[in-house]
């Protein structure tokens, strides 16, 4: 049972490693048995928490770590994990993960990226103008404040009546 | 002559004379067909009906005539071997060495394919990337998008475009957290943060493409004219796959370039803007196209939906001229892929229109402007005003033959129809109507071979006239419908249009198309009963509402689309030898996977599982410098329930709560790789093997 259970945090470090585009395979390989046997050490030591749980939170740190040295400052560390995984540095760098000493072309690489999502701002205001909408405005505006769906129907009604007499009318008279 | 040097040496004689030709074509068209009108309908005397009859007809055939006019005017100006006062004619010959004006490329998307927007994009970088001067152009994606999913995988393409080309500094990707007031809040926005950086502004659609040399020449000739404010280009509709989108980029190139240049004869350097494929001159537009706001109650009411005509007007307030530059190629775009679509659009563009009523009568607007408004307001107030027109006929018609049979009268030949001026108005109207298709069809035939030949591009024209006649009652229909509904207050909702999916099914279709079809066929119902010698008259019109549902079925098929293609029917120039900027233009909507949550849900569980989708859009957050505990509370309550219930059991605004949180969204890329698979949601589980 528990060698199952180291099979699946073997498993998920793999997976792990691979999203983080670690090649070749034969390094891939070596860094998830480094960190399994780290990660069987501190499971004798507290058996409380499950072989994944162990291994993938000793894998996790240890890769926040690795970043914030790439970064070398922490506000910059998102920004090196970025720039780490573009094509450029994949192709470069890749089999150099997790490596203690890092080298100075990469450090130097990695901190001079730049990845702007958009230029400097440079603010400036748009101010609406009043727009001059003539007559139409205020007939409208008069229309609005005045309006009541009662007036509404009298006028509607008043102007049927109007409509029909002269239409009656005409009927009678010039028809 | 000299020649047409700079855009600010046009003689206001040469607009005046131009203007003064379309207006007494049109004028005198409108008024031959209102006297034919009259001398119908006095046959008997006017009734109050025939009175309404005739204010009905006056403005519904001033709207053909003046179609027409913008037709015939453009027809001649073409034929005679093309525009003298054509913008891009301004363009110096020589000195390229300039760089030109720096110039903004903007691509507002909201919830649009990534994969199809990027590849345009990186079309159009490598092509401006080929010419000289093209340095002096920026790109930028603006994002408005509120699906999750789409998001997401819009940063992921931004990364790996910039990556990939390595143009980070020149690719630039925006998302707003607010999406106030839709596309021109969302430019606003832009030259809010930037539009200083930049002299020009070159502003395209999520499905827009343009060539670098035509962005070159666009930004040259904004140099060459400084009272040049905006320049339009006429976007080719391209990539039709369905009969629809065939139907539409076909009429776009045979009538399409008549319209273009006839409108361009009258109003030269008063042009319209259309929202997408142009050029502004940054400056001004900060300053002086603002858009106000309109008279209403609400914040709602006030907010101006289609900005591009308001825009355009300001800009000429402002003193600057506006340009279409019709006959520049290598601009394009991709039409709706059905009608129900492209009803989703005109129901949009309905209320913009209705909206620039305000517009009509505002003091300081120029006399060009208040044309396009006034026409923009006709293409859709027509609809009600015609039916309200065939309905009126109808009825008029009705009880005079009722009371002709009643009272055994001999057969007036004005009110069957028969009559000389009946005839006469009849002619008159299929001319207006069907001309500037034959023209159409004739500035096609020089050109035939890429149009599929000769017999190819004849029966084309016909297949289209012939769609055209059956789609234009269901048109109608509609048109009235929104008309009514936009006037009764009943709000319209800023939808995405939908590029891809083609194919309508019959139960979309019925639900749809059922109003149209019951409309067609209680009419031909009534018309056979009651007034049988009119069915022959009306046939077009009815059968385009009975046939609606099939209609809309078929036309959205890209089956038959492409059997129409493979016929050699419907084609257009850029089929038959594709430009390199439309090349590799197909996206794919999703990452393919084995489970279907997984699929549709690709964005959201890539960005808690892949460290580079995590970290990228981790980046392109602010980070909150507070850290209220019950925020972070709220967001791990959302985060525990997303890894064991799946993103489907979270609401939108959870969601998005969530991918807002730099923090929040580090933490679950954290926990999901911590937790046994046994506490993951089966979703979750699949991801992670795919």
């Amino acid at each position: 049972m528990d060698e199952l259970a180291w099979d699946d945090a073997c498993l998920r470090l793999e997976d792990y490693l691979r999203a983080h585009g670690v090649r070749p395979r034969e390094r891939l390989l070596a860094l998830t048995l480094e960190m399994i046997r780290q990660a069987r050490g501190m499971h004798a030591k507290n058996p409380g928490k499950s072989p994944l749980e162990t291994t993938m939170k000793l894998v996790i740190d240890r890769t926040d770590a690795w970043f914030s040295t790439l970064a070398g400052a922490p506000e910059r560390t998102v920004r090196a994990r970025v720039a780490f995984f573009s094509p450029s540095f994949q192709r470069k760098w890749a089999s150099e993960f997790w490596v203690s000493s890092p080298p100075e072309e990469l450090l130097a690489e990695i901190r001079n990226a730049t990845i702007e999502a958009g230029p400097a701002l440079d603010f400036q205001s748009l101010v609406r103008k009043e727009m001059d909408y003539g007559a139409m405005k205020d007939l409208a505006r008069e229309t609005w404040g005045q309006f009541s769906w009662s007036h509404a129907l009298r006028a509607f009604l008043l102007w049927l009546v109007v409509v029909l007499v002269a239409y009656g009318a005409y009927l009678r008279f010039f028809a | 002559m000299k020649p047409f040097a700079n855009a600010a040496g046009l003689s206001p004689d040469v607009i005046s004379l131009r203007q003064a030709l379309f207006l007494a074509t049109g004028g005198g068209l409108t008024i031959c067909g209102i006297l034919l009108m009259v001398s119908i309908l006095e046959g008997g005397g006017f009734t109050p009906a025939e009175w309404v009859l005739l204010a009905l007809f006056i403005p519904l055939f001033g709207q053909i005539a003046f179609g027409f006019t913008i037709a015939f005017w453009g027809f001649l100006v073409l034929a005679l071997g093309g525009e003298r006062y054509e913008i891009m004619r301004t363009l110096p010959e020589t000195g390229e060495a300039e760089p030109p004006g720096s110039t903004a490329v903007i691509l507002p998307v909201f919830n649009e394919n990534p994969s199809r927007t990027f590849r345009g994009l990186e079309n159009m970088v490598l092509s401006i990337g080929q010419m000289p001067g093209g340095k002096a152009f920026d790109f930028f994606v603006l994002s408005d998008s509120n699906e999750p999913d789409c998001w997401i995988r819009e940063e992921t393409k931004w990364f790996q475009l910039c990556s990939r080309l390595n143009a980070f500094g020149r690719i630039f990707y925006r998302k707003r957290r607010v999406s106030l007031h839709g596309k021109s809040g969302n430019v606003a926005d832009f030259c809010r943060r930037w539009g200083k950086r930049y002299k020009y502004l070159l502003i395209l659609d999520a499905d827009s493409v343009m060539n670098g040399e035509t962005m070159l020449r666009l930004a040259r000739v904004m140099d060459a004219n400084p009272g040049v404010g905006i320049v339009q280009t006429a976007p080719q509709i391209v990539r039709g796959r369905s009969v629809f989108q065939r139907l539409v980029q076909f009429a776009t190139r045979s009538v399409g370039p008549l319209f273009a240049a006839g409108s361009n004869f009258w109003h030269l350097g008063s042009g319209n803007y259309w929202g997408h494929n142009a050029i502004i001159r940054l400056q001004p537009f900060m300053e002086k196209c603002v858009l106000p706001e309109l008279p209403g109650r609400s914040a709602a009411d006030r907010h101006i939906l289609s900005h591009d005509t308001v825009e355009a007007s300001l800009m000429k307030q402002a003193g600057y001229q506006v340009w279409f530059a019709y006959l520049e190629g290598g601009s394009y775009e991709e039409g709706p892929p059905n009608l129900t679509e492209s009803l989703k659009r005109d129901r949009r563009w309905c209320q913009g229109n209705l909206q620039h009523f305000w517009f009509l009568f505002a003091p300081g607007t120029a006399f060009a402007n208040r044309i396009h408004i006034f026409f923009g307001l006709m293409a859709y107030l027509t609809a009600p005003l015609l039916a309200a027109f065939i309905g009126l006929s109808a009825w008029d018609h009705y009880w005079k033959a009722k009371f002709e049979h009643l009272s055994a009268l001999s057969t007036d030949p004005a009110w069957t129809g028969s009559g000389q001026a009946s005839v006469s108005l009849l002619r008159l109207t299929l001319v207006l109507l069907f001309v500037p298709k034959i023209l159409g069809s004739i500035h096609l035939l020089p050109r035939a071979r890429e149009f599929g030949g000769i017999l190819r591009s004849i029966i084309s024209s016909l297949l289209e006239a012939v769609l055209s006649i059956l789609l234009a009652p269901v048109l109608l229909y509609f048109y009235t419908r929104f008309v009514i509904l936009i006037l009764l207050g009943i709000k319209v909702g800023w939808k995405t249009q939908n590029r891809e999916d083609s194919s309508i099914p019959f139960p979309d279709a019925l639900r749809t198309y059922w109003g149209p079809t019951f409309a067609g066929a209680f009419l031909t119902g009534a018309t056979l009963v009651w007034m049988p010698s009119l069915t022959l008259w009306l046939s077009p019109f009815l059968a385009g509402l009975v046939l609606s549902i099939p209609l809309a079925m078929w036309t959205s098929s890209e089956k038959a689309g492409r059997g129409l293609k493979a016929a050699g029917l419907l084609v257009i120039p850029e089929e038959m030898s594709p430009p390199a900027i439309l090349e590799n233009l197909e996206g794919s909507r999703g990452a393919a996977s084995s489970s279907r949550e997984v699929a549709s849900r690709a964005g959201i569980l890539e960005l808690a599982i892949s460290p580079e989708v995590n970290a990228i859009h981790a980046s392109l957050l602010r980070r909150s410098r507070v850290h209220a505990r019950h925020r972070e509370e709220y967001l791990a309550g959302l985060r525990q329930r997303l890894l064991a219930e799946g993103p489907a059991h979270l609401s939108h605004r959870e969601i998005m709560s969530l991918l807002w949180d730099a923090g929040a969204v580090e933490l679950l890329h954290r926990e999901i790789w911590l937790l046994e698979e046994k506490n993951l949601n089966p979703c979750w589980r699949a991801a992670l093997r795919d």
